[in-house]
């Protein structure tokens, strides 16, 4: 237990005290935070009086008297501010000189023209005009035909008031946080998975395996060095999440909670996306850790590794589709694999639907495969630490292990 | 401290490249494992660090089983290398501490070994900054740091100039006079000729001469004389010992302007002395035969090519 200690303090001190592990690690820290932080400096003051000045402005001419009634005419209209023109000049000047963002020439109940500077793609200041204009011939008709106009309009557009209880989750809300943790674990895991690796290799490549495993248990070497780059990720990964989490918590008002769809996620789902993304990272860690001990140059790294990439984009693929289908029966039986549950039991504690039970059983699954994986690992290590040269295969290794 | 090795058999596929290798060595003493490329001086001492596991065979010390792990040995691996980007004194500090010696030992160990193989002012470099002869002498401070009661050198003066191999030299004649059990292997017969009281030559994965190296010495040199002629070549000398005593010793072959002689049964030295000295040759030299290690290694290990 000693020489754990002893090897994991080394390993961690090789990534803590590596200048570039720093510095990314800052930098990345200050500029998700930056990214948070800056935008919320550019918003100016209070919405309510910002949303009275964005008013579009809209030039009305009305020669004939058509509109009933202009201020009922006004709030069939909310967004804009309507500036009553008396001519077709006079409209065309407020268009040009860019007053008003488009001109309306009422020339009957129900017909009228349209006059704009330029026309662009995106904005249609003509629909929501022509439905306040065929408001107004209803009106107008109604009073025509003797009926209580304003009873009718009241009947007809009464709004209906509704509340939402959710019993389970809400997708909608939960599916942008849980999208962003899938991902950060997909980065954690590839990322850190290779610097295993490496660092695995790199003992055989500069020939200090021998020293080290005539001096130290190899359960120890390989744990230690295989934890230390978890360790070393987990607090790199905490950083850099801690940062943007404390940057909205500071801006959130300023944001006006905009980004509470990123950020507030609740603790069990943090709790889940903590203790499945370690254990699941610590798999995969163990797993790239052992690929790393069959290959003797760093170069052959990315040839070994490549089955345990590929088995997490899998995994990585397989939450891609669940993030939809939280509760399709793939993601259920995905949840009980200890190769995929990580993504997987984050999907259905956050979107889902799973029981205490599910997710202890599927812990327990998963952190027995982590310390199978670990076992297994060092005795691959163990057998793969004096086979220099050619990479050695897989197969090739479990096949001697079992001889033994 | 006894370790004693014990009919060590170890196959890789289908080759069995030690075929029961045997010797024993005590505190005080070192023991020189000499033999031929590939002929099996560093699997034997990788199965003695537990490295490889043996097919058959065991390894005692004091009477009881060995186990590598846990004990304090200083091993210096013929493969070479530590951490070229870690800092020299770290790296020792880290094996020592994985070896047991603690924080501020370890440190203390680490100071005394850099000084005393005179590389102190490179504690604080990385490894990869120095010379190829001065990473050795590193090497060399983390097998010692743990101040080792077994000490287990492969190859150790491979690689080294004179000044660097006459300290690693020093260092290891202190060492056995400290009383560490010291197991060595070299080509380099003159060092082993030193400081080795016992020596093993393996040959073809099997012990081909073992025992006390005065011994061997003795042995080898039995009823073998030597001599030399004023003023004759060994072609020369060869022919007049023929004719003066041809039936008491046999011709068995010449170093440099020296002929060495068998005695043939039933003759002795005396006879022979007295033979010589009826005869008018001209002595220049005549005596019993000495072998050097490297004629008795020449002739246990350089069967064949």
């Amino acid at each position: 237990m000693k020489q754990f200690w002893t090897v994991l303090k080394f390993e961690l001190g090789n990534y803590f005290k590596n200048k570039s592990f720093v510095l990314t690690t800052v930098l990345l820290a200050a500029i998700l935070a930056a990214v948070i932080v800056v935008p919320t400096l550019f918003m100016g003051g209070g919405s309510d009086s910002g949303a009275e000045e964005d008013r579009t402005v809209l030039a009305v001419a009305d020669e004939g008297g058509v509109i009933r009634d202009r201020d009922v005419f006004g709030e069939y209209l909310p967004g804009y501010e309507l500036v009553y023109c008396k001519s077709r000049a006079e409209v065309n000047t407020m268009v040009e000189a860019e007053e008003a963002a488009a001109g309306f020439l009422v020339t009957g109940p129900d017909s009228y023209e349209y006059i704009l500077m330029n026309r662009s793609m995106t904005t249609d200041y003509q629909a929501p005009f022509e439905e306040a204009l065929a408001r107004n011939y209803r009106m107008i008709s109604l009073d025509a035909a003797g009926i209580d106009a304003e009873q009718v309009e009241s009947i007809y557009s009464a709004p209906m008031h509704s509340e939402t209880t959710i019993l389970g989750k809400d997708s909608a809300q939960n599916y942008w946080y849980t999208y962003v943790l899938v991902f950060f674990l997909y980065f954690l895991i590839i990322f850190y998975g290779q610097m295993i690796a490496v660092s695995v290799t790199t003992e055989k490549s500069n020939r200090a395996i021998e020293i080290l495993v005539t001096s130290v248990n190899s359960n120890s070497l390989i744990f230690g060095k295989v934890l230390a780059g978890a360790i070393a990720g987990i607090i790199q990964a905490g950083i850099i999440l801690g940062s943007a989490l404390l940057a909205y918590q500071a801006t959130a008002e300023a944001w006006g909670h905009a980004l509470d769809f990123l950020f507030q996620i609740p603790g069990t789902v943090w709790m889940i996306f903590i203790v499945f993304g370690i254990l699941g990272y610590l798999l995969y860690a163990f797993l790239f850790g052992m690929m790393g001990a069959l290959v003797s140059k760093t170069e052959d790294i990315s040839k070994s590794s490549g089955l345990v990439t590929f088995l997490y984009l899998a995994s990585f693929l397989i939450s891609m589709y669940g993030l939809t289908t939280p509760d399709a029966p793939l993601i259920r039986a995905a949840s009980y694999i200890p190769f995929t549950s990580s993504n997987a039991m984050l999907l259905r504690a956050a979107m889902g639907t799973v029981s205490a039970l599910e997710i202890a059983v599927s812990l327990i699954i998963l952190a027995a495969s982590c310390v199978l994986a670990g076992m297994l690992s060092a005795a691959v290590f163990r057998f793969g630490t004096l086979h220099y040269g050619n990479p050695i295969k897989l197969t090739t290794a479990f096949k001697k292990l079992r001889e033994k | 401290m006894k370790l004693e090795v014990k009919d060590l058999h170890k196959t890789f596929g289908d080759t069995e490249v030690l075929h029961g290798i045997s010797f024993s060595v005590e505190s005080g003493r070192a023991l020189g494992l000499l033999g031929r490329n590939g002929a099996g001086k560093t699997t034997t001492i990788r199965i003695i660090m537990n490295v490889f596991k043996a097919n058959a065979g065991t390894i005692w010390l004091d009477g009881s089983p060995f186990q590598a792990m846990g004990m304090s040995i200083g091993y210096l691996p013929e493969e070479r290398g530590l951490y070229p980007k870690k800092k020299v004194g770290e790296q020792i500090v880290y094996l020592a501490n994985l070896r047991g010696i603690r924080g501020g030992q370890a440190r203390k160990n680490m100071r005394y070994w850099l000084e005393r193989l005179g590389v102190a002012e490179y504690e604080n470099r990385k490894l990869e900054t120095l010379s190829k002869g001065n990473q050795q002498k590193v090497q060399l401070a983390q097998t010692l740091v743990c101040d080792p009661q077994i000490i287990i050198l492969d190859e150790p003066f491979s690689g080294l100039d004179p000044v660097n191999s006459q300290v690693l030299k020093d260092v290891i004649t202190e060492q056995i006079a400290q009383g560490k059990l010291v197991i060595f292997s070299s080509h380099q017969m003159g060092y082993v000729e030193e400081f080795c009281e016992d020596i093993v030559i393996i040959n073809h994965g099997n012990i081909a001469l073992n025992g006390n190296l005065r011994e061997i010495k003795r042995e080898f040199g039995k009823n073998r004389l030597v001599l030399s002629l004023v003023g004759k070549d060994a072609g020369e000398t060869a022919g007049l010992a023929g004719q003066v005593f041809g039936e008491l010793a046999a011709i068995e072959g010449t170093k440099k302007e020296k002929v060495i002689l068998k005695l043939k049964e039933g003759s002795t030295k005396q006879m022979l002395l007295g033979r010589l000295a009826e005869s008018e040759l001209d002595v220049e030299c005549f005596g019993s035969y000495e072998p050097s290690l490297n004629d008795i290694f020449v002739e246990s290990a350089g069967d064949e090519a």
